[in-house]
C-alpha cells in the first residue's frame, strides 16, 4: 500500500518536473496561432466581420472573442479551414455578416470619374492608380473585391464585375469530374 | 543501359482495327470555325474584321507573347463571324472563334517571307521565326509552340522523333508516315541542321510495319536511326520514351530540354518541314475517325476549323445515341454532341455507341494500379489523399508527376475513375497556390499601406515640429532684433533728450 | 468541402471510356470462392458434411447482418452485398473453425467479423483488420472449449446437423488436432520421433488449399509476394528451430502442412484490404506473418497461430507501407 502511494507520488513528481521544464525550454515565441489564422483569412480587409481588418479578426478568434464564421469572402471553405486548424466543430457561415459572393473586381467608369481621390484613400490594398483631378482606375490584379470603395465614391462610378471562368482559368470541381 | 521494356504501362489491343490506314484528302469545307484560344498561351486577338476577305495562310489572329504562335486562315473566303462558340474542352465552356465562309478558290497569300527552301544558309534564329509565324505547335496533343521548344533545346545533343502513336485506336501519324515518308526524313534533316546535333532517333512501335518499311526505304542518312520499340501503351510518353531510348531519366519537375534532348511528334516535324521548305503555314492536319458506331475507321487530311459534322459526312455512321470522345480513349475528353471544329491538336474523333454508365465501388486496396503506373507513382495513395482533399500529402507523393495516362483507371477492379481524382487534385493545388500568392500579395500591399499612412503621419508630425522650432527661433531672433532696436531707439531718444537739455541750458 | 456522403458509393458514376478486360471486384471474390472448393472437399472427405452446414449458416448470417447494417448506415444494399466480400468472410471463418462447433459459434463469429471487423469502419475497403481473423480471435478467446473440440471421424449429414444444433452430444467424436497433440506431447517431454508424423487429414486439406492457391496465382487474382513470403517465413523460422534442436521442434514440412498454413498463405493473408499495398511491403508483411505463426505455435498459449499473427501484422501495415514507398520516376 505504502509502496504504491510512494511510487505514484514519485512518478507524478518526476513527470511534473519534466513538463514544467518542457514548458519553459520549448516555449514558442510570439503567438503563432494568430499568424496561422491570419494565413487562412482572405486578406480582403473589408471589415465585414465587424473588425477593422483581417489581423484584428485573427487576434479576436485566437482570444476567443469572435466566432470563426464571420468572414464572407473566405466562404464556407474558409470557415471549415479555420475549424480544422483550431480543432473545433465547423459552423455554417453567418449570413448576418454578408453573403459569399463569387470573386469580383472593381472597375471605374472612366466617363464619370471626377478625380476626387476618395476611393484611393479608401482602398486597403492601394489598388487604385490616379491622382487629384486626374482620372482614377483600378489595377484588376490587385483588387480583392472588398467593396470598401463603393460607398465613398460621390458620383457612384465604381462597379463590381464578376470574374467569369474561361477555358484557360477553368478549375473543375470534384463533382463535375467524378459524377460524370 | 536503356531497357526497351519499361515498368508499368499496358498492352491494349486496338479497339478499332482496320486493314487500310490510307490518308484520304477530302474536299475543302464550306466553312471553318477557328478557335482563338490555343492550348498554350493567352487568347489570340483577331486582326481581321467581319466581312473582310482573307486568303489561305493569312494570319488572322496574333498573340503579344512571342513564345506563342499565331492563328492562320485555313481557307480563303469571307470572315462571317467573330464570336463565342463552344470549344472541344472538358469544361464545355465557350470561347472566341473566327468563322470564315469559303469562296471555293483556296487562294493563297504570299508566305515566302523569312527563310525559304535554302534553309541551310539561314541562321537558326531566322528559322525559328519562320516556324513561329507559320503557326507550328506540337501536334501530338500538347500543342506546345515548336519554335519555343526548339529555342529552349538549342545546342541539344539528341533529337527524338516520337512516331510511336501508342494510344490505342489512333492511326493518323501512321497514315501520315505512309503517305509522306520523304517529308519525315527531310524534316528530321532540317532539325539536325538547326540544332547541330549529331544524331536523331525516330522511335516507332512495332505494329506499324508499313510505316517502318516506308521510312527505311527513303532514309539514307547515317545520322538518322529508325528504332523499333515494342507496342505498349505509354511507350510514347515523352519522359518514358527518353528513358527507353537513351536511359536518361528526366528529373521530376524538369523538361527534356533541360537534359539536352529535343523530342517532337512526327506530325509536328512534317508540319515544320512544310513551313520551312515549302512556305506552308499550319492549316491542315490528319485526323483519325473511328468508333464502334463507325463501320470503317478512316484517316482524313482536313483543313483546320472544319466542323466535326463535315468530317463525319465522309464515314459510315450508324444511327442512334452516341458517345463522342476526342484525343483518344485513355487520355481524351468526353464531348457532348458534335458541334465542334478541328483544332491544331485534334488527332482523333471517336464515335461510339452509347453505353450504360458503370457504377464505381469502394477501393479494395488490391494495388493493381500501383503495378501499372508507368511513372512508378502510387496511384492508390494519391487516390486516398485526393478523396480527402489532402493536397499536401498528395504533393509529397509526387502528384504533379502524374501524366494522366489512364492506366490505373483502366485496371481498377472497382471501376474507380482514378485519373479524374488526380485531375481534380491538380486543379485544386493550382487554385490553392494561386489563392495563396494573391492573399500574400494583398497582405503585403495592406501592410505597406498601413506603413505608408504611418510614415505620412510621422513625417507630417516631424514637419510640424520642425516648423514650430523654426518659428520659435525666428520669433526669438525677432525678439532679439526688437530688443536691439528698442535699445537703439532708447539710446536715440535718450541722446535726443540730452541734446534738448543742453540746448535749453 | 464536400460532405463524405456525397463521395461514397454508389452515387459515383463514370462514363467508362474503355471496358477493361481485367477482373472486377465481384469476379475476384467469386474466383477466390471457387479456389476454396478443393480444400473444403478434402475436409468433407475426412470429416463429413458438417463444414457445409457451417458455411451455410455463416453465409446467411453474413448477408443478413451486412444488409441490416447498411440500412442503418443509410447506404443502398444491393451493390455492396453483390460484391461477395461478406460471403467470402463467412466461408473463410466457417472453414477455419471446428466443423462440429455448435451453430451459435459460427453465427456469433460472423456477426462479430461483419459488424466489428468491417461495417463500423465504413464497409469494404476501410477495415484495417482482416474480418475473418478478427471473428476467429473473438471466438477463440471467448469460447475456448468449443473452439478446440475438433472432429476426429467422418460424420453423416444427419449426425452432423444433430450435433451442430445441439440435439446430440459430441462426446466421443472429438479429438485434438495434430498441432494440438504435438504441442501437448512436447510439453510433456516427449520427443518428435515418438509423436509421429503429419496427420493424413491435415495433409490433404492443406494440399487442397495449396492447389486452389496456385490456381489463384495463375489467374492473377492474387499476387505472388504474400504467399511466397509467408511460406518462406514459416520455413525459415521452423528450420532455425529444427536445426537448433530437432528433438523438440517440429520440422518445416510439418509446419507447412498442418493447421491453417496454406489457407493463410493463399486466402487469408492475401486479403487486399488489410494487407500491405507496396510490393516490398507485401514481402515483409508475408514473411513476418510466417515467422510469427511458427513462434506463436511453439511458444504461445494457443495451438494454431494464424489469426493472431495476421492481426498483429495488420496493425503494422501503415508503418510498413510508409517505409517501403517505391522510388518515383525522375526523383
Amino acid at each position: 500500500m505504502i509502496n504504491a502511494i510512494s511510487t505514484l507520488s514519485v512518478l507524478a513528481l518526476l513527470f511534473g518536473l519534466g513538463l514544467g521544464y518542457a514548458a519553459i525550454r520549448f516555449k514558442v515565441k510570439g503567438n503563432p496561432l494568430v499568424d496561422q489564422i491570419d494565413a487562412i483569412l482572405p486578406q480582403t480587409q473589408c471589415g465585414q466581420c465587424d473588425f477593422p481588418g483581417c489581423r484584428p479578426y485573427a487576434e479576436a478568434i485566437a482570444n476567443g472573442e469572435a466566432e470563426i464564421n464571420q468572414c464572407p469572402p473566405g466562404g464556407q471553405e474558409g470557415v471549415d479551414a479555420l475549424a480544422d486548424l483550431l480543432g473545433v466543430e465547423t459552423l455554417l457561415l453567418d449570413e448576418e455578416h454578408g453573403e459569399t459572393k463569387p470573386k469580383r473586381v472593381a472597375v471605374v467608369d472612366e466617363k464619370v470619374c471626377i478625380g476626387c481621390t476618395l476611393c484611393i484613400q479608401a482602398c486597403p490594398v492601394d489598388a487604385f492608380v490616379g491622382s487629384s483631378k486626374v482620372m482614377t482606375q483600378v489595377i484588376a490584379d490587385e483588387c480583392t473585391g472588398c467593396d470598401l470603395c463603393l460607398p465613398v465614391c460621390p458620383v457612384d462610378c465604381i462597379d463590381m464585375i464578376e470574374i467569369k471562368p474561361t477555358i484557360k482559368t477553368y478549375v473543375p470541381t470534384l463533382k463535375e469530374l467524378v459524377h460524370a | 543501359m536503356p531497357n526497351i521494356n519499361f515498368k508499368g504501362g499496358l498492352k491494349i489491343e486496338n479497339p478499332y482495327p482496320s486493314n487500310e490506314i490510307d490518308l484520304i484528302r477530302i474536299p475543302l469545307p464550306e466553312k471553318v470555325v477557328l478557335p482563338m484560344q490555343q492550348r498554350i498561351g493567352n487568347q489570340a486577338i483577331p486582326c481581321v474584321s467581319i466581312g473582310e476577305h482573307v486568303l489561305t495562310g493569312q494570319i488572322i489572329a496574333t498573340i503579344d507573347d512571342d513564345r506563342c504562335a499565331p492563328v492562320h486562315a485555313s481557307i480563303s473566303g469571307t470572315v462571317s463571324a467573330i464570336g463565342n462558340h463552344v470549344y472541344a474542352h472538358q469544361s464545355g465552356l465557350k470561347g472566341l472563334c473566327v468563322t470564315i465562309e469559303s469562296d471555293g478558290k483556296d487562294e493563297w497569300v504570299d508566305t515566302s517571307i523569312g527563310c525559304t527552301e535554302n534553309y541551310k544558309a539561314c541562321l537558326p534564329l531566322t528559322i525559328y521565326d519562320k516556324i513561329r509565324i507559320s503557326g507550328i505547335v506540337g501536334m501530338g496533343g500538347a500543342g506546345f509552340p515548336t519554335h519555343t521548344k526548339m529555342r529552349l533545346a538549342a545546342g541539344c545533343k539528341n533529337i527524338i522523333i516520337n512516331a510511336t502513336e501508342c494510344e490505342p485506336g489512333i492511326t493518323c501519324d501512321a497514315a501520315l508516315m505512309e503517305a509522306y515518308p520523304t517529308k519525315v526524313i527531310r524534316g528530321v534533316e532540317v532539325l539536325l541542321h538547326i540544332t547541330g546535333s549529331e544524331k536523331a532517333i525516330i522511335a516507332i512501335e512495332d505494329d506499324k510495319q508499313n510505316s517502318i518499311n516506308e521510312l527505311n526505304k527513303y532514309c539514307n542518312n547515317e545520322r538518322i536511326e529508325i528504332k523499333v520499340i515494342p507496342t505498349k501503351y505509354t511507350s510514347g510518353a515523352e519522359k518514358i520514351l527518353i528513358k527507353t531510348l537513351l536511359g536518361i531519366e528526366v528529373p521530376s519537375g524538369k523538361f527534356a530540354s533541360d537534359v539536352g534532348i529535343l523530342c517532337l511528334n512526327v506530325a509536328t516535324v512534317v508540319a515544320m518541314f512544310d513551313a520551312v521548305v515549302e512556305n506552308r503555314p499550319l492549316i491542315s492536319r490528319a485526323v483519325t475517325l473511328a468508333g464502334s458506331a463507325i463501320k470503317e475507321p478512316k484517316n482524313l487530311q482536313v483543313r483546320l476549323g472544319a466542323t466535326y459534322d463535315y468530317l463525319l459526312s465522309f464515314v459510315d455512321l450508324e444511327e442512334g445515341s452516341h458517345k463522342v470522345t476526342m484525343a483518344g480513349l485513355m487520355m481524351g475528353v468526353n464531348l457532348k454532341g458534335t458541334d465542334y471544329s478541328v483544332s491544331k491538336n485534334t488527332n482523333c474523333i471517336f464515335i461510339d455507341k452509347a453505353q450504360e454508365n458503370v457504377v464505381a465501388q469502394e477501393c479494395i486496396r488490391c494495388g493493381m494500379c500501383n503495378t501499372v503506373c508507368p511513372v512508378e507513382l502510387l496511384p492508390q495513395q494519391l487516390y486516398w489523399f485526393s478523396k480527402s482533399e489532402n493536397i499536401e500529402k498528395a504533393m509529397d507523393y509526387n502528384l504533379l508527376d502524374c501524366i494522366e495516362c489512364g492506366c490505373c483507371s483502366y485496371v481498377c477492379p472497382s471501376n474507380i475513375p482514378l485519373v479524374n481524382y488526380y485531375q481534380f487534385s491538380k486543379a485544386l493545388y493550382k487554385k490553392q497556390t494561386q489563392e495563396k500568392t494573391q492573399i500574400e500579395k494583398a497582405r503585403e500591399r495592406f501592410e505597406f499601406r498601413e506603413m505608408r499612412l504611418e510614415r505620412n503621419k510621422r513625417e507630417r508630425a516631424e514637419l510640424m515640429e520642425a516648423k514650430k522650432i523654426a518659428l520659435k527661433k525666428k520669433m526669438a531672433k525677432d525678439k532679439a532684433q526688437k530688443e536691439k532696436i528698442d535699445a537703439a531707439l532708447e539710446r536715440v531718444n535718450a541722446s535726443k533728450i540730452d541734446n534738448k537739455e543742453e540746448d535749453a541750458s | 468541402m464536400p460532405l463524405w456522403s456525397e463521395l461514397t458509393l454508389p452515387k459515383l458514376i463514370i462514363r467508362k471510356k474503355m471496358q477493361a478486360s481485367f477482373l472486377n471486384t465481384k469476379q475476384i471474390m467469386r474466383q477466390v470462392i471457387y479456389a476454396l472448393v478443393l480444400g473444403v472437399g478434402a475436409q468433407i472427405y475426412f470429416f463429413g458434411f458438417s463444414v457445409l452446414i457451417q458455411i451455410l449458416l455463416g453465409c446467411i448470417t453474413a448477408v443478413a447482418s451486412e444488409a441490416i447494417f447498411l440500412r442503418l448506415r443509410g447506404q443502398t444494399i444491393k451493390p455492396s452485398i453483390s460484391d461477395g466480400s461478406a460471403v467470402l468472410t463467412a466461408i473463410l471463418l466457417a472453414v477455419s473453425i471446428p466443423s462440429i462447433a455448435p451453430w451459435w459459434v459460427i453465427v456469433l463469429g460472423v456477426l462479430f467479423a461483419i459488424i466489428f471487423g468491417k461495417q463500423i469502419f465504413g464497409g469494404l475497403g476501410n477495415n484495417p483488420f482482416n474480418p475473418a481473423m478478427l471473428g476467429y480471435a473473438f471466438l477463440l478467446i471467448s469460447y475456448p472449449l468449443q473452439m478446440t473440440q475438433w472432429p476426429s471421424e467422418f460424420l453423416s449429414i444427419t449426425h452432423a446437423s444433430e450435433t451442430i444444433f445441439g440435439l446430440s452430444s459430441i462426446d466421443g467424436l472429438t479429438g485434438a488436432t495434430k498441432l494440438d497433440y504435438v504441442k501437448t506431447q512436447l510439453m510433456m517431454g516427449a520427443s518428435i520421433k515418438e509423436i509421429g508424423s503429419i496427420s493424413i487429414s491435415q495433409l490433404w486439406i492443406n494440399i487442397g488449399f495449396l492447389i486452389g492457391g496456385i490456381y489463384l496465382l495463375f489467374r492473377r487474382v492474387i499476387l505472388w509476394q504474400i504467399p511466397i513470403s509467408l511460406l518462406s517465413g514459416v520455413v525459415v523460422m521452423s528450420s532455425i528451430l529444427f536445426l537448433m534442436d530437432s528433438n523438440h521442434y517440429a520440422s518445416s514440412i510439418f509446419h507447412l502442412l498442418s493447421g491453417a498454413t496454406m489457407l493463410a498463405a493463399f486466402f487469408i493473408a492475401t486479403d487486399p484490404v488489410s494487407a500491405s499495398t507496396t510490393p516490398l511491403g507485401r514481402i515483409i508483411y508475408g514473411f513476418l506473418i510466417g515467422i510469427l505463426i511458427v513462434i506463436i505455435r511453439v511458444y504461445g498459449g494457443y495451438p494454431d497461430a494464424v489469426a493472431f499473427a495476421v492481426l498483429l501484422l495488420n496493425i503494422t501495415v501503415p508503418l510498413i507501407d510508409f517505409y517501403t514507398q517505391p522510388k518515383v520516376f525522375g526523383k
